[in-house]
């Protein structure tokens, strides 16, 4: 389910990002951008929802500014991905 | 006699009881990350399947402990029967619906549907036949759920999905050997029935433990 924007769910999204910044490390918006392949102000709007639920980080450093995923971040992706696969033994996909 | 029959099959249905609560509450913790209603009705009808199943297995283990000793023992077996029953054919029903939600198959649906019907407008079968009956309907939804099984194995040939498949088709088998049982009045085929769920249930458990620890398919 990963074709067309319209199709992702919000938990993919949240999915997408966190993955994106897990494999950076610190990453950047723009990574975040190319990885999720989302609009930049889809991007930010659920970026500050992940940031408020405490399961990303940002991080400034006077120059850039970039992202890193939270324990919390890394308990969520380990969650879904257990349900991504859970879920698909009924044919079903987030 | 009694004993040796109530006895192993109250620990089957036991053990039975407990994993599918265990599927039940695996699919609520995720339907809670993933959202949506497949998670949900699927939870709700694991865990209807579970507490039928302890709730037959209480009936069951009452019998060996009390044996003998019960003075209307008709008057139980006959609600012991239903209650089972009725928690089994909601529950399978659920994970019926919940698949052929999910397929969008109208015509699972409306054959789920006609069970319902058929249960509301037999009250003679379900009278005098009633554990025969009743057997009738758990195996007719459970081949539902079997055929949808397979349809999504054929789909995505994901070894989660053979899991699930494997674990239904044998849960299927067990209720037609029940049903066998009563028409022949074997006792050993029942426990034969519940010997073979028991491994259904031992599928869907080991189909739950391999989807956990790292999400593998």
């Amino acid at each position: 389910m990963e074709g067309t924007e319209k199709q992702r769910s919000t938990v993919r999204i949240y999915l997408d990002i966190l993955k994106a910044a897990e494999e950076e490390g610190n990453a950047k918006p723009t990574r975040i951008l190319q990885k999720a392949n989302l609009p930049h102000d889809r991007m930010m709007r659920h970026v500050s929802e992940l940031i408020k639920r405490g399961l990303l980080n940002e991080v400034n450093n006077g120059e850039s500014r970039f992202y890193v995923i939270t324990p919390k971040g890394q308990n969520f992706v380990k969650e879904v991905r257990r349900a991504e696969s859970f879920l698909s033994a009924f044919g079903v996909s987030l | 006699m009694v004993n040796a029959f109530f006895l192993p099959n109250s620990l089957l249905s036991l053990i039975g009881g407990l994993v599918a609560l265990a599927v039940s509450y695996f699919a609520h913790r995720y339907g809670r990350v993933a959202g949506g209603s497949f998670l949900r009705i699927l939870s709700l009808g694991f865990m209807l399947l579970g507490i039928g199943l302890i709730a037959q297995a209480s009936a069951f283990l009452f019998f060996f402990l009390d044996a003998g000793k019960i003075s209307d023992r008709g008057v139980f077996v006959y609600g012991g029967t239903i209650i089972y029953l009725v928690l089994q054919s909601i529950a399978y029903l659920l994970i019926a619906v919940s698949y052929a939600r999910r397929m969008q198959t109208g015509a699972v649906t409306a054959a789920t549907a006609g069970v319902v019907v058929l249960l509301q407008n037999s009250p003679f079968l379900i009278h005098t036949y009633l554990l025969e009956f009743g057997e009738l309907v758990l195996a007719t939804l459970v081949a539902l759920i079997v055929f949808q099984a397979l349809l999504v194995y054929e789909d995505n040939k994901n070894r989660l999905s053979l899991m699930v498949l494997g674990a239904f088709s044998a849960i299927l088998v067990a209720h037609l050997a029940k049903l066998s049982s009563s028409v022949l009045a074997s006792g050993l085929l029942y426990l034969i029935g519940g010997i073979i769920e028991l491994g259904g249930f031992g599928l869907l458990l080991l189909f739950v433990l391999r989807s956990g620890p790292d999400g593998r398919n």
